[in-house]
């Protein structure tokens, strides 16, 4: 059966609506989405209240999780003090807008929703903040999702969508006992991984103004990644009427995401 | 007695690399001013001079500063070169016999300053050919930076922002900004040329707190948004103790390579 998995709205209201209407025009009701619904963008509210409206499965994201529990990530998750100082005044402003209600309904997602051997998280089953790049080593990588036990783990948080075959796995490990100074060796074989990222509605990092999202087909396997245009001037006409910095909107505008990426993007925050 | 020669042409057409390049070729030394026609302010011309020549001194140490109109018995010398910068966006046949501009005009005579021969961008053959912009009306935009250090990653998204028209089409903007490890860097962009040209001074200073040299923006356009241009910047500004982080492990790891400005 196929489903749609989408991440990283970004309060972007016209972005989710067009998106909504592309999965609702391919005839998929089976909707999960990864997480980060507020930040930067200007309908924080609007957002939240159409994914609970349309009861869409949705995990925690590193902005919902820092909305509910205070800005708590470390310095390093910005690039630059300039990134860093926008990223807090659109953190304050969107405390400041969102109701008790959809407070409340962030606070209650899970971190990661697992089906069977599907596992869906926010950036890596380590962590909301953590990036799982396009181009990660691939030991790394293959790690991440042996790890969670899943065949295919499906992430956003990079803004970039991508599918990544993981495939011939294999671990080789010496054994030395000490006691009879034996050497065993062992080799574990990994069946073929597969991470997909479902880029970004809300906030697109790809070349490209416009949303992304992907449609998996759970019993062939195949991933379709989806392009969708929407009306970005009523998003920037949005972020400057509610009064947020107008850099958002031309940023957005231009297909730039809102703060670049860190330089070292896999570093995990251990706060 | 030496030469004194008159290099004017439109702002971007590139005079002051012509004349950094004519100076690196000269065998005796050079003197160096920088006018600029009566569109520009006091302000403003104060500011693009001394942007200037903080990288022309950088780059030829040994260049003689004409703007505050000494008169040097150096510059009587057989081989001395004085090379007057002018920034005029009409033709020198638009300004009747004389050539330019009737501001600039007064300016040399008040510091009696006569060019022997005056070279042109766009009309004389010994300069190179190079596509410029007519700048007429255009707003003018600037601030003094001294003693502020920039975050060296702020500092790409600002200059990346300004050229790319987030704060209005901007034309032109030249600057020198300090990093927290002691470089400066030269910015110079121009609408019509590919890419902007970075260049560090070769003077660095030591990575002991906010650096005394002259430290400025200007930028030119149509459409500014100062407001937040200015404020943006404040944004990129490293306070006291952030630059103290950024220094500390460079005075920790390399102290005796520095040079002091």
């Amino acid at each position: 059966m196929k489903h749609a998995v989408i991440s990283c709205l970004h309060a972007n209201l016209a972005a989710l609506k067009a998106v909504l209407n592309d999965i609702d025009q391919n005839g998929i009701s089976d909707i999960t989405c990864l997480g980060d619904l507020v930040g930067y963008g200007p309908q924080p509210n609007e957002v939240v209240d159409l994914v609970r409206e349309r009861a869409i499965t949705s995990c925690q994201g590193c902005w919902d999780e820092d909305i509910i529990e205070g800005l708590n990530a470390c310095e390093c998750s910005y690039p630059s003090q300039l990134a860093e100082k926008r990223g807090h005044l659109a953190h304050e402003w969107t405390a400041e807008q969102l109701t008790d209600i959809n407070k409340d309904f962030l606070a209650s997602l899970p971190t990661s929703i697992r089906r069977d051997r599907i596992l869906f998280v926010h950036g890596s089953p380590n962590s909301q903040h953590e990036y799982l790049l396009p181009d990660m080593n691939a030991f790394a990588a293959l790690e991440r999702v042996e790890k969670a036990g899943a065949d295919t783990l499906f992430c956003g948080h990079t803004h970039q969508p991508y599918v990544r075959e993981l495939k011939n796995g294999s671990i080789r490990v010496r054994l030395q006992n000490t006691s009879n100074h034996n050497a065993e060796d062992k080799e574990i074989n990994l069946p073929m991984r597969k991470i997909v990222n479902a880029g970004s509605v809300g906030e697109p990092r790809h070349g490209s103004t416009n949303a992304t999202y992907v449609i998996h087909d759970d019993v062939t396997g195949e991933v379709e990644i989806k392009e969708v245009a929407y009306d970005i001037g009523l998003t920037c006409q949005a972020i400057i009427d509610a009064g947020l910095p107008r850099i958002f909107a031309w940023r957005l505008s231009h297909g730039f995401e809102f703060a670049e990426q860190a330089e070292d993007a896999s570093h995990v925050c251990e706060r | 007695m030496g030469s004194t020669w008159l290099i004017s042409g439109s702002p971007g057409c590139g005079k002051t690399t012509w004349i950094l390049n004519t100076i690196k070729n000269h065998q005796g030394a050079c003197g160096y001013l920088r006018l600029a026609e009566q569109a520009e302010s006091d302000h403003e011309q104060l500011a693009v001079s001394q942007i200037d020549y903080t990288f022309l001194k950088d780059q030829i140490p040994h260049l003689e500063d004409f703007s505050d109109c000494r008169e040097t018995s150096i510059s009587q010398h057989k081989d001395f070169l004085t090379l007057i910068e002018l920034s005029q966006s009409q033709s020198p046949e638009s300004l009747g016999t004389i050539g330019i501009d009737s501001y600039a005009k007064n300016r040399l005579e008040s510091l009696k300053l006569q060019p022997d021969r005056h070279l042109h961008f766009g009309r004389d053959s010994e300069l190179p050919n190079n596509d410029t912009l007519v700048f007429n009306k255009l707003e003018s935009w600037r601030l003094n930076l001294a003693s502020s250090v920039w975050d060296p990653q702020s500092l790409n998204t600002f200059w990346f922002e300004l050229v790319n028209g987030a704060y209005g089409d901007v034309y032109r903007a030249k600057a020198l900004m300090n990093l927290p490890d002691g470089q400066s860097i030269f910015f110079n962009w121009i609408v019509s040329q590919k890419g902007s040209q970075f260049l560090p001074l070769k003077t660095v200073s030591p990575p002991n707190g906010r650096p005394e040299r002259p430290s400025g923006i200007v930028i030119q356009g149509k459409g500014l948004d100062c407001i937040t241009i200015q404020s943006t910047i404040n944004l990129c500004l490293l306070n006291d103790a952030l630059l103290e982080m950024h220094q500390m492990p460079l005075r920790d790891r390399q102290p005796e390579v520095l040079h002091a400005s």
